[in-house]
């Protein structure tokens, strides 16, 4: 099938409680207010697009539901999404489908995981998408709607409907809305998207992993090491899957303030995931002693019991951009596992 | 006054799959045990393959797991292929599991959809508290039919005594959704 056009159905009025009642009637919905997809609002989504409204551009696992530009526009109207940020949902979406991201696993698994969508480049300013005070938290309409449009139509079009499609034993706030873009005034490097090769105006990343936990370190020792030493503290911990999957990647959101301290240092990116690769280890037989089975990389393998094994197998699975505000405080946001990241360049 | 407004969904577009033929007999039949490593699968699964056996006059000819070589497993990703392959050499009928977790009743399914395809009968061994995970996910991956062995819960953390009743006591429906004529 090389395109789709999506059915309609009727609302019985353009009330929040008829749009309830409907949705519920069809398992659909995340449980909040959503904002009926109409022909209009739909189409002035759509106009944020270049190409055909209802080519089949990809689907989405478990359920192989067919993605086109309209059903994602569908989505992103129900979510309260400006069409602005349309090409941001499409890109975020076609990079979940990435064979790599293993999406398949990452719906239908019972760990908590969510996809994490980071916002690059110009469209953050353009669109308004917050990277400041509070980049992972509510008030920001662009935010907030693009991290639910991606969840509605994992729900709705990749059937990660919990108990059926999504086995996750607790899920998680994260699986409601979960992005927030990259602080890239204030971050002393290059961008991360231009770190990973994606040389566009705007891109976005996908990572499929925890939600956020927070690194407080006060600086009042003068010694900015000190900081990636606490966030390597946060990352060798037996109960997050990246301790038995050596292939999970790591993201660490750097706070500004963090970030300008580490780059005084003459620190780089990748000096700092060096760092981490080297501090955050446990011992092998501690890993061996939990785990009846470890998904290493070959090398590790190897390794005797009392020697300290990384987090993950490569320095190049701790990814580092800035984001958030003033403060003492970065993040650490580990991964499901079984899961790699995408960077993508937005494209509508 | 009413509104029409688009669906959400779109129509799912799975590969529908076929079951492989059932065979008549289970006697003589080479069975395989193609294990995920999440805890006690293998032990669970072993048992009820060699008291299948010990019923029907089969044999158990292979007890693997599913990563390279079948040295180690990861129970979020299919099946390595060259395990894949010897499975399909060695034999006729297939106990995978356990589908006692989120992506592994995923991918579970999905390695018994591809034996399937190929020819071999396979049995997904799952728990009363992931069947309908199985079942939900057996439909979207275009197999609405995938045989399923349900046991209680949890596999893991249950002791090796308790599982081997289970075990036995779950054969019979093993003979049932092997022999069924559809």
């Amino acid at each position: 099938m090389n395109r789709y056009e999506p059915e309609s159905l009727e609302l019985s009025e353009l009330s929040p409680e008829a749009m309830y009642e409907l949705f519920e009637k069809h398992a659909w919905g995340d449980g909040l207010p959503l904002v009926p997809p109409t022909r209009e609002r739909v189409d002035a989504m759509l106009a944020f697009a270049t190409g055909d409204p209802d080519e089949v551009l990809t689907t989405l696992l478990p359920r192989a539901g067919i993605v086109t530009r309209r059903v994602v526009a569908i989505n992103a109207v129900l979510a309260g999404c400006p069409p602005v940020v349309f090409p941001v949902v499409l890109s975020a979406i076609r990079a979940l489908a990435k064979p790599e991201v293993n999406l398949r696993g990452v719906n239908a698994t019972t760990h908590l995981v969510a996809p994490m969508v980071i916002v690059h480049g110009e469209i953050v300013a353009r669109a308004g998408f917050n990277a400041g005070v509070g980049a992972f938290g509510p008030g920001n309409r662009a935010n907030a709607t693009v991290g639910r449009a991606v969840r509605l139509i994992l729900l709705h079009v990749a059937g990660a409907r919990p108990g059926f499609g999504d086995a996750a034993t607790h899920g998680q706030p994260a699986k409601y809305t979960y992005c927030a873009a990259e602080n890239l005034p204030e971050c002393p490097w290059e961008g991360y998207a231009a770190s990973r090769g994606v040389h566009a105006p705007s891109a976005i990343t996908v990572h499929c992993g925890e939600g956020p936990h927070n690194v407080h370190d006060a600086e009042a020792d003068g010694d900015p090491a000190l900081i990636l030493d606490k966030i390597a503290s946060s990352m060798a911990t037996l109960g997050m899957n990246n301790a038995p999957i050596s292939h999970g990647e790591f993201f660490i959101a750097l706070g500004p303030e963090h970030a300008q301290s580490l780059a005084m240092r003459g620190l780089t990116r990748t000096d700092i995931s060096s760092y981490l690769y080297e501090r955050a280890r446990i011992p092998a037989g501690v890993f061996r002693r939990h785990f009846e089975e470890l998904a290493w990389a070959q090398w590790m393998k190897t390794a005797r019991d009392e020697d300290r094994l990384p987090m993950t197998a490569h320095p190049d699975n701790i990814r580092v951009f800035v984001a958030g505000g003033p403060g003492k405080h970065s993040l650490v946001i580990p991964s499901w596992g079984m899961t790699k990241s995408a960077t993508v360049a937005v494209e509508g | 006054m009413a509104t029409a407004i688009y669906r959400p969904d779109s129509i799912p577009g799975p590969e529908v799959a076929r079951l492989a033929p059932s065979p008549k007999s289970l006697a003589g039949l080479r069975i395989a045990v193609l294990d995920n490593g999440k805890p006690n699968a293998g032990v669970v699964m072993t048992r009820v393959a060699e008291t299948l056996a010990a019923r029907v006059g089969a044999m158990v000819t292979l007890v693997t797991k599913k990563g390279p070589r079948g040295e180690s497993a990861n129970a979020a990703i299919p099946c390595a292929p060259d395990v894949f392959e010897r499975v399909l050499a060695e034999a006729d009928l297939v106990l995978t599991g356990a589908a006692d977790c989120g992506s592994c009743t995923a991918y579970s399914v999905v390695d018994a959809i591809a034996l399937e395809k190929a020819g071999v009968p396979a049995v997904v061994v799952t728990t009363t508290k992931f069947k309908p995970i199985a079942e939900t996910l057996s439909e979207q991956f275009g197999l609405k039919e995938t045989r399923l062995l349900v046991l209680p819960h949890p596999i893991g953390g249950t002791d090796r005594e308790t599982l081997c009743q289970w075990a036995d006591a779950g054969v019979e429906r093993v003979i049932a959704v092997v022999t069924q004529v559809r």
